[in-house]
């Protein structure tokens, strides 16, 4: 049922612009590969050329074994759900969903049994009569992923589908759509530019920028070992702080320099051959950087720095401060009583650190590999990163099972019928 | 106690919104329009006042009412046969034009074609092209193919010369249906054929009746072609009958006159009033012409 | 880590737009119809205009090809001169000032009007174009008349205005048919424009006039071109309304190029003589058309 993707090489060109340069990609079958990046990096355009609506200007882009450069949409066997939903207005809700079986000259009694089935999958079941137009936003949007969901395809194309819902129905959608993955096992390939979402649901992410494949990781990898500034940068929420800073070896071991402080990288971080000496961007997660009175043991490098704004958060609050000139942001815990203006010491642990290089960006740490601990790789292309929260099965992905074995109440746990029609 | 009243507000506080004065701009504004209102009222008023005066002259005058000029037209076969004739010849446009119009628009909106935007301008301006200029080659070809004196084939002339517009319009109402529906109709497996009849068409719907209704109100009044091509006189078109009422006695019967034209300019000014909701999209042309 | 450089690209562009033949079924009948009596015709015409091809007689089937014998007879012929200017009164006075600035200044009107205001008058402004121009060039024959409405309304019961000032009333009862055209067009174009930047202007308290002048008129100039060149190409050719009110009179006061082109061709009998006038109204569509093409680019 699921096919893997593969792109080998693509190029897209729009005139003069690059808008996808030289993306090797592999998406494997049954995998839910997130594409995220700001707006304008190619994400979208690298979804539309999988779908057919663009053709690539160089490189090959193959669906299982077949390369589709050359195939109309329709003959891809692929389904799309569009930022803008694209429901035909003309069509109640039964007719949308029916559409494309239709098309496809499958028979009338076998249309309306899985046009029923999906409907009451998608708690959509009261609302067959209706045409776009009156129904709300989550349910436009439910529609909307009825319509891929009935033709079990071999891929699912997502182009940001969840950007137009309020924040609350999108939390709520981004479960459900994890849920569906989860049942259909369909190889998905999800555009976003919310590094939330791209978090909470990949199996792997691709951030994208400028046209350029940054990095393909899991989540988790992603997050701990971005390849360069960009992705450090772009994931993760407040956005890490980057300060410059100096190396220098000698002896085999590495002393960084920043803010006025020295501080020695463990004996088992190892850097890139090329620069053991010279500047460097040092990055450091807000959470790695705490007050000190809070901080834990491992926090060996302390900073002093003056409270700039406290932004509580509730379980916690974002503190800016400003450190030897350079305006940083920290964990503080949610009742720290520090106040702007405030002398304060800041603690993080030198293990936590990231190092870039200053020229090209590229990060020049690479992560001690510990037994035990998850595994970095920044190749394998997996999403079984770890197994006790999965269970076995993800490893070796079922055939997907159809959309009638599965009761509405796995899918939806409540709330969908919740919003304000 | 306490608690209700501060859930009110004291009367003395309470913020009144005053009437709004109406301002003597906006006074002008609506005066003038009334003026401008007569102004396009007046000449049509004789039209109306004259079909039922007993006895009219040029002027606007309080009718001494009478049905016998509905009558009088009503009862020759030359208004009858007029109104089947430009029944017959508007029709028969509208249906050539509206159909080769959506035709040709479809692929000119979204389907690649080498110098569309040159072609567009050329629709354009032939839109303009003046019928004085091809009125004699028609003639000749006319002449030639034996094509004079039929309705029918008038009726082709008339459509290829409304043609050009109608498609510019068409275009513009196709460029109006979001791209994205055709994408996800491909994506779902719809070949072009059921794009176009389930997806384009019905999204077109005005649009269509739009230019139909365009091209039939045109046709409707149509007057130097089928002047020139038909000259048959037992096919002669609303327009050209009257033409030739004023010119044989229509200074003796200005009642049947009146009648005659208002009878004529009946059917086209319901069918504007029917779809005049969507005339005023039709009309967006701002920045057609952009270099 | 698939950190790509840029690498050189060989070989062909995979994704030149191609030409889909199936474009061109549905394009054909079309094509088809515009190519017999449109295309056709249009260089047929171009040839004719430099004939002696005549309606009846000999030169009916022997015409020949005369170069520019017409072009000469046109720069020596007295109505034909007339009849230019006449053109260019009726399309730069009915047409370009009148027609255009009537419909803009209705438009915004109806924009400020009362709802019942707004409805009646902009519908009996449409009705005026959307009646035959037939019955137009009735009712306005009847509204100029002596013993019309119009002479009762200036008090002189015996005056024919169609007479007296034939051109300034043929021009007036083409505008009166056509405003609603313009006025349709630039309430579209109004309709579109941002409310904001309107409502940023009227904020900051600039008066009506400059509101229009600095906000309105500026956001305006494509549709306002647009309009410039519709009017104009579909005045040049205007025939049946002044046709049916003077046929050309009285005398040849009123004798546009269209008309003096069908009197030519068809009561004249100089079909090749008649062509060839036709083709100087479309020269003459032509160099308006690129004027106000040439104004659109220059507004970027």
């Amino acid at each position: 049922m699921a096919s893997d993707v593969k792109f080998e090489g693509v190029h897209k060109l729009f005139g003069a612009e690059t808008a996808v340069e030289d993306l090797n990609l592999i998406v494997e079958a049954g995998e839910f590969m997130v594409l995220v990046g700001p707006s304008g990096c190619g994400k979208t355009t690298t979804l539309r050329m999988l779908a057919g609506l663009e053709r690539p200007s160089y490189g090959r882009i193959l669906i299982g074994d077949r390369v589709v450069n050359n195939v109309a949409p329709r003959l891809r066997d692929i389904a799309m759900v569009f930022q803008s939903y694209a429901l035909y207005p003309h069509m109640n809700v039964y007719d949308n969903l029916a559409f494309g079986m239709r098309a496809r000259g499958i028979s009338g009694a076998t249309v309306d049994s899985r046009v029923k089935e999906t409907a009451e999958v998608l708690g959509l079941g009261q609302l067959l009569k209706r045409r776009p137009s009156q129904l709300s936003g989550g349910q436009r949007q439910r529609v909307a992923l009825g319509r891929a969901l009935i033709r079990q395809p071999q891929v699912f194309l997502m182009d940001e589908p969840l950007s137009n819902l309020d924040a609350g129905l999108r939390v709520q959608m981004r479960a459900e759509l994890s849920r569906l993955h989860e049942r259909f096992r369909v190889t998905t390939i999800y555009v976003t530019h919310d590094q939330v979402e791209a978090m909470t649901m990949g199996d792997r992410i691709a951030v994208m920028d400028h046209g350029r494949l940054q990095q393909v990781d899991t989540p988790e990898t992603l997050y701990d070992s971005p390849a360069n500034v960009f992705v450090a940068g772009f994931i993760g929420s407040p956005r890490m702080n980057f300060l410059p800073g100096h190396i220098t070896s000698s002896g085999g071991r590495t002393t960084v320099e920043f803010l006025g402080v020295k501080t020695q990288l463990s004996a088992n971080s190892r850097l890139t051959g090329a620069s053991s000496d010279g500047e460097v961007q040092v990055g450091i997660r807000p959470e790695d950087l705490s007050w000190l009175p809070a901080a834990g043991p491992e926090s060996s490098v302390t900073l002093r720095a003056e409270v700039d704004v406290v932004e509580p958060m509730g379980h916690e609050a974002y503190v800016t401060a400003l450190c030897g000139g350079h305006s940083v942001i920290s964990r503080f815990p949610p009742r720290s009583g520090v106040r702007t203006r405030e002398q304060v010491e800041l603690a993080l642990d030198p293990a936590r650190l990231h190092l870039f290089d200053a020229g090209s960006g590229q990060t020049i740490l690479q992560r001690p590999v510990e037994g035990g601990a998850a595994v970095f790789t920044s190749t394998r292309a997996a999403w079984n990163p770890s197994e006790s929260e999965q269970g076995p099965d993800r490893q070796r992905p079922s055939p997907a099972p159809t959309v009638p074995n599965v009761s509405q109440e796995d899918l939806i746990q409540g709330g969908t019928h919740e919003e304000s029609a | 106690m306490s608690a209700v009243a501060a859930g009110k507000p004291a009367p003395a506080n309470r913020v009144v919104v005053p009437y709004r004065r109406v301002s003597t701009a906006a006074l002008i504004t609506n005066i003038v329009l009334v003026l401008i209102g007569g102004f396009f009222l007046l000449p049509m008023l004789w039209m109306v006042f004259a079909s039922v005066d007993s006895n009219p002259d040029w002027a606007i005058k309080l009718p001494t009412l009478t049905l016998a000029n509905f009558t009088d037209v009503l009862g020759t076969a030359g208004a009858l046969s007029a109104f089947r004739s430009s029944l017959i010849l508007a029709g028969t446009t509208t249906v050539i034009t509206t159909v080769l119009a959506v035709l040709a628009a479809y692929p000119l909106s979204r389907r690649h074609i080498p110098f569309k935007r040159t072609f567009m301008l050329a629709i354009l301006f032939a839109s303009g092209l003046p019928v004085a200029m091809l009125i004699v080659p028609v003639y000749q070809l006319y002449v030639y193919l034996g094509w004079l004196d039929s309705l029918y084939t008038t009726a082709l002339f008339l459509a290829a010369s409304s043609l050009p517009f109608a498609i510019w319009l068409m275009k513009n109402f196709i460029d109006a249906v979001p791209v994205e529906l055709e994408h996800a109709a491909a994506i779902d497996g719809a070949s072009t054929f059921r794009i176009l009849r389930q997806v384009v068409l019905p999204l077109t719907i005005p649009g269509v009746s739009v230019t139909a209704i365009y091209t039939f109100i045109n046709a409707w009044g149509a007057f130097v072609i089928p002047f020139v091509l038909n000259s048959n006189p037992d096919d002669q078109v609303g327009p050209v009958e009257i033409y030739n009422f004023m010119g044989s006695h229509g200074l003796f019967k200005f009642g049947d006159l009146a009648v005659f034209s208002l009878l004529f300019s009946l059917p086209v000014i319901v069918l504007y009033l029917v779809m005049s909701r969507y005339f005023s999209g039709a009309f967006n042309f701002s920045g057609a012409v952009r270099g | 880590m698939l950190r790509v450089e840029a690498t050189a690209v060989r070989g062909p562009r995979l994704d030149r737009e191609r030409f889909q033949w199936s474009s061109l079924v549905t394009l054909t009948p079309a094509l088809a119809l515009l190519g017999l009596l449109f295309v056709f015709p249009v260089l047929y015409a171009t040839y004719l205009g430099f004939t002696n091809l005549a309606l009846v007689g000999s030169r009916s089937r022997d015409y020949s090809f005369t170069g520019l014998e017409n072009v000469t007879r046109m720069l020596g012929d007295y109505v034909f001169v007339k009849s230019s200017w006449l053109t260019l009164i009726f399309v730069v006075g009915s047409a370009i000032i009148g027609q255009s600035v009537l419909g803009m200044a209705i438009a915004l009107l109806l924009r400020r009007a009362v709802v019942p205001v707004r409805l009646v008058v902009g519908s009996i402004v449409i009705v005026a174009w959307v009646l035959p121009e037939i019955t137009v060039a009735l009712v306005w024959y009847a509204f100029s008349q002596a013993g019309g409405t119009l002479s009762i309304l200036l008090g002189h019961r015996d005056a024919n205005y169609l007479v007296l000032v034939p051109m300034l009333i043929v021009s007036v009862a083409n505008l009166w048919r056509n405003v609603a055209f313009s006025m349709l067009v630039f309430s579209a174009g109004l309709r579109n424009l941002p409310t904001e930047v309107l409502e940023a202007a009227e904020v900051e308290g600039a008066s009506v006039w400059r509101r229009y002048r600095l906000v309105i008129l500026p956001l305006m100039r494509p549709t306002i071109v647009t309009n410039l060149l519709l009017v104009t190409i579909l005045n040049l050719s205007e025939f049946t309304l002044i046709y049916a009110m003077t046929q050309g009179g009285p005398g040849i006061e009123t004798m546009t190029l269209p008309l003096y082109v069908y009197q030519e061709a068809f009561v004249f009998h100089q079909l090749g003589y008649g062509t060839a006038i036709s083709l100087v109204l479309v020269l003459i569509g032509a160099v308006f058309s690129l004027l106000f093409v040439r104004a659109a680019r220059n507004q970027a």
